[in-house]
């Protein structure tokens, strides 16, 4: 049963759906229509789910009206009243007009906000598959936990939306198309139609004076595309046109831009202007030139036409036509048409001063604030993980001792290296050092001789016992003395050299090919 | 065989502490300071022998000033007959190592003598000479002729325990030489040392303790006289697990967990509601306490 404390905007009788007679009902929030006779409602659409409302075409004989819902649903409704269906029509659909926008908004921008989630989050979008197109959970209760967190961003990003500017050659795109016979056919969307309007306010205020009430739609565009307003040439203005004014006042509003000039002091136009004579000859400054011909006219009078669309369309882009206050802008009078641009003017210049002169990152930056460090005991880390050990405690006689010991050693000090250590004493710390060895515990077990095949071992070791012999000769040669010294000095670094390269070098490099880790040193040793 | 290109740096800081080889010799008469110069001068010669272009420092470390065994400010390796005319020990030996061996005798000995005994200053003055070492390589490096290559290697002979309150120039000196490619490997003669563990793991040096000092210089032939590209083809000691834990500021232990403040980042061991150090005040959430629910208590009347 409908709420009865709904406010019912309009009742429209003898209205039929699905070849029933009722009535129809249309609230404040929603369409209604009930079956003759009963007082139940079988059909009731809220407006914010219709998506939109169409009619049937004029010149059909049943008259008709349906609702095309967002679910894709449609209900048509039949108006059976002889005399007054068109008339019921109407007032329905206009009213629906009306009321459906109010509605449309709020909808769509849910649904739009829903989209939005799904497509930028591949992951929301999966488990939106997941549970609610398997009916695990409701949309409804899928959306509850998420639009809550949505709601205050996305607000925050809807006021902030960029809106779509004009192109700027909306105009030529409209391409008339030849007709046959000496006529032009001009395509016009609404899109391009809202171009015209927010460009040129002037003609959307001669549209909404005189459609409908003097003209249809269709016979104000074409007096527009008829009218020299539109065309090139804008010289005869003087017929009899709607658009007259509109020229009139275009003139009037590029005038005063050009008299304003550019708000930006440090833009300097005049630089710009050609200078008759060479660089580096001085500048011939060119007088007004007052005489004009009609084909200069003509030029000019495109030039002026194509810097005032210019200027339009970007005014148009920067003009907010939601908000009626005039929100303070810098180029807010770039159409020329506003009237307190002349208020702004000192401010603006005084902002444009100060940018050029200052940069941000040379002024001294006033960083976070940060709380100092105050350290007690700083000397705590210069101690390092050393465990505090008892230290000898040494008295100073010990110490006197000590040093007066020391410096009578050393004072008699002479390097005696040839006897450095007991034999015993090194062969023992040779064994300690070879694997297996005292400090050899956690390396490799294996002594050499093991890993080293016993056929090389004897051949390292003859090589050794061969290069020692060789060596021998030659060490006892020096210090060189006699002539015959010196011969034999070089006959033995012959040899050497000789059996380095005859002996050594393949050894070497067979044992390289063949073991990657053997004891080379000796090899090294002798290499010298 | 190296070529003219390659140079190899060797720079041995030897511990000097007067005070520990002093009592050392009291202990250990067969080992005192003389034999290990002895030893270390014995290495010192092998490696100028191995290759001509290779290039050696020695630095004493005393627990009053770093100083440069070898080379002396004031001798130039060019000028070699100029000098002693008696240098020569008459064995034939390379007049290089002979005329070293001498300088360096000659400025320990002067070193020892010009000992003052205070007793506050008891420590090796290690950090120090590591950095002299370093300087003194930068210095060669930049000296080098155009064309030449150098690689060089820090050999410390560490004698005296480690002093705790040269961490921090330690710790500079190891991630100094850690950028600059140089390996500190140490010869560790009495007791283990935590800071130079940390240094050759660092740079990627060698860490041994010797078990005998008499047969110092056969383990420093052994192990420390192959440089890094000849180590990796022979079988050595292996690396020490070293111990990086820290040490909580407030006992000094060392420790696996603990706290550590979010303002100053020092760590603490327990967990205290203002930190000692910058004195930053800590809340932590405690559990909420859930208040028992009362049943109702159903009287039956």
């Amino acid at each position: 049963m409908a709420a009865l404390s709904e406010e019912v905007l309009l009742v429209v009788k003898r209205v039929r759906q699905r070849k029933q007679d009722g009535t129809l009902y249309l609230m404040t929030e929603r369409i209604a229509w009930g079956p003759e006779g009963k007082d139940r409602f079988t059909v009731s659409h809220l407006y914010a789910d219709i998506r939109c409302q169409k009619i049937s075409p004029d010149g059909k004989s049943k008259i008709q009206l349906q609702l095309v819902l967002h679910t894709g649903e449609s209900t048509t409704f039949h108006f059976a009243n002889e005399s007054t269906a068109l008339k019921d029509r109407d007032a329905a659909k206009d009213l629906l007009q009306q009321l459906l926008p109010k509605f449309k908004k709020k909808a769509n921008k849910q649904l739009e906000e829903k989209n939005k989630m799904l497509q930028e989050d591949p992951v929301l979008f999966q488990l939106y598959k997941d549970l609610v197109v398997s009916q695990v959970i409701s949309a409804e209760e899928f959306w509850a936990s998420r639009l809550k967190l949505s709601s205050v961003e996305h607000s925050l990003s809807n006021n902030s939306k960029q809106e779509v500017g004009i192109s700027a050659a909306f105009l030529a795109d409209i391409r008339p198309q030849t007709d046959g016979c000496n006529g032009l056919k001009y395509n016009l969307t609404s899109d391009i139609i809202e171009s015209i309007f927010k460009t040129y306010p002037a003609v959307k205020q001669k549209y909404a004076e005189n459609v409908p009430h003097n003209l249809t739609e269709k016979e104000f565009w074409t007096r527009f595309f008829q009218s020299h307003y539109f065309h090139r040439d804008r010289i005869n203005t003087g017929q009899q046109d709607i658009f007259s004014e509109c020229a009139k006042q275009d003139e009037k509003g590029l005038k005063s831009m050009v008299v304003q000039g550019v708000k930006n002091p440090m833009v300097d136009l005049l630089s710009l202007e050609d200078k008759t004579l060479d660089e580096g000859y001085g500048s011939l400054t060119v007088g007004p030139n007052s005489s004009k011909t009609v084909k200069e006219n003509s030029n000019s009078a495109i030039i002026k036409r194509f810097n005032h669309h210019s200027a339009m369309v970007l005014a148009a882009g920067l003009r907010k036509v939601d908000a009626p206050s005039d929100q303070a802008s810098e180029t807010s009078s770039t159409d020329g048409n506003s009237r307190d641009s002349d208020f702004f003017q000192p401010p603006i210049k005084k902002v444009k001063l100060q940018e050029a002169i200052e940069y941000e990152d040379l002024q001294n930056g006033s960083g976070p604030k940060t709380i100092a460090l105050n350290l007690k005991k700083s000397d705590r880390y210069s101690h390092g993980p050393v465990p505090l050990q008892s230290h000898h405690y040494s008295t100073s006689q010990d110490i006197i001792n000590s040093v007066n010991c020391i410096q009578e050693e050393i004072s008699c000090y002479k390097p005696c290296l040839t006897r450095v250590m007991p034999s015993s004493a090194a062969s023992s710390a040779i064994t300690a050092l070879s694997p297996g060895g005292l400090l050899m515990q956690a390396g490799t077990q294996q002594a050499v001789s093991q890993l080293v095949p016993t056929d090389v071992q004897s051949e390292l070791k003859h090589l050794y016992t061969a290069a020692g012999e060789l060596l021998r000769h030659f060490w006892s040669c020096f210090p060189v003395n006699t002539p015959f010294l010196e011969e034999k000095v070089v006959k033995m670094r012959s040899n050497l050299e000789r059996f380095q390269s005859t002996k050594l070098r393949p050894f070497q490099e067979k044992i390289q090919r063949e073991y990657l880790s053997t004891n080379v040193r000796l090899l090294l040793l002798v290499n010298l | 065989m190296a070529s003219e290109d390659e140079v190899s740096l060797l720079v041995i800081v030897v511990d000097v502490n007067p005070i520990w080889w002093g009592q050392q010799a009291q202990r250990e008469p067969e080992f005192n300071l003389s034999k290990c110069l002895d030893a270390v001068m014995v290495m010192a010669n092998s490696h100028l022998v191995m290759t001509r272009t290779n290039k050696l420092a020695i630095i004493a470390s005393h627990c009053q000033e770093s100083h440069f065994l070898y080379p002396n400010k004031h001798w130039k390796a060019g000028d070699v007959a100029g000098d002693e005319v008696s240098s020569g020990s008459g064995d034939g030996k390379y007049e290089l190592l002979s005329v070293a061996n001498d300088l360096v005798a000659e400025e320990i000995r002067n070193l020892m003598a010009r000992t003052q005994v205070k007793g506050h200053q008891t420590d090796t003055l290690l950090a120090g000479s590591l950095a002299k070492a370093l300087c003194y390589i930068h210095r060669v490096s930049k000296e080098l002729e155009a064309g030449q290559d150098m690689k060089s290697r820090i050999l410390v002979v560490k004698a005296a325990e480690d002093c705790a309150l040269q961490y921090m120039n330690f710790m500079n000196v190891i991630f100094a030489a850690q950028k600059q490619n140089i390996l500190i490997d140490a010869c560790v003669l009495d007791s283990d040392s935590g800071l130079l563990q940390q240094a050759c793991d660092i740079t990627g040096g060698l860490y041994l303790k010797i078990p005998q000092k008499t047969a110092l210089a056969q383990y420093l032939l052994w192990v420390f006289l192959p440089d890094a590209d000849q180590r990796s083809q022979l079988v050595l000691p292996p690396s020490v697990h070293v111990d990086y834990r820290a040490a909580c500021f407030c006992h000094r232990n060392l420790i696996e967990i603990g706290y550590v403040c979010s303002v100053c980042l020092s760590i603490f061991c327990n967990f205290s509601p203002i930190c000692t150090t910058c004195e930053t005040a800590f809340k932590i959430p405690l559990p909420q306490m859930m208040k028992p629910k009362k049943k109702k208590l159903k009287t039956a009347n």
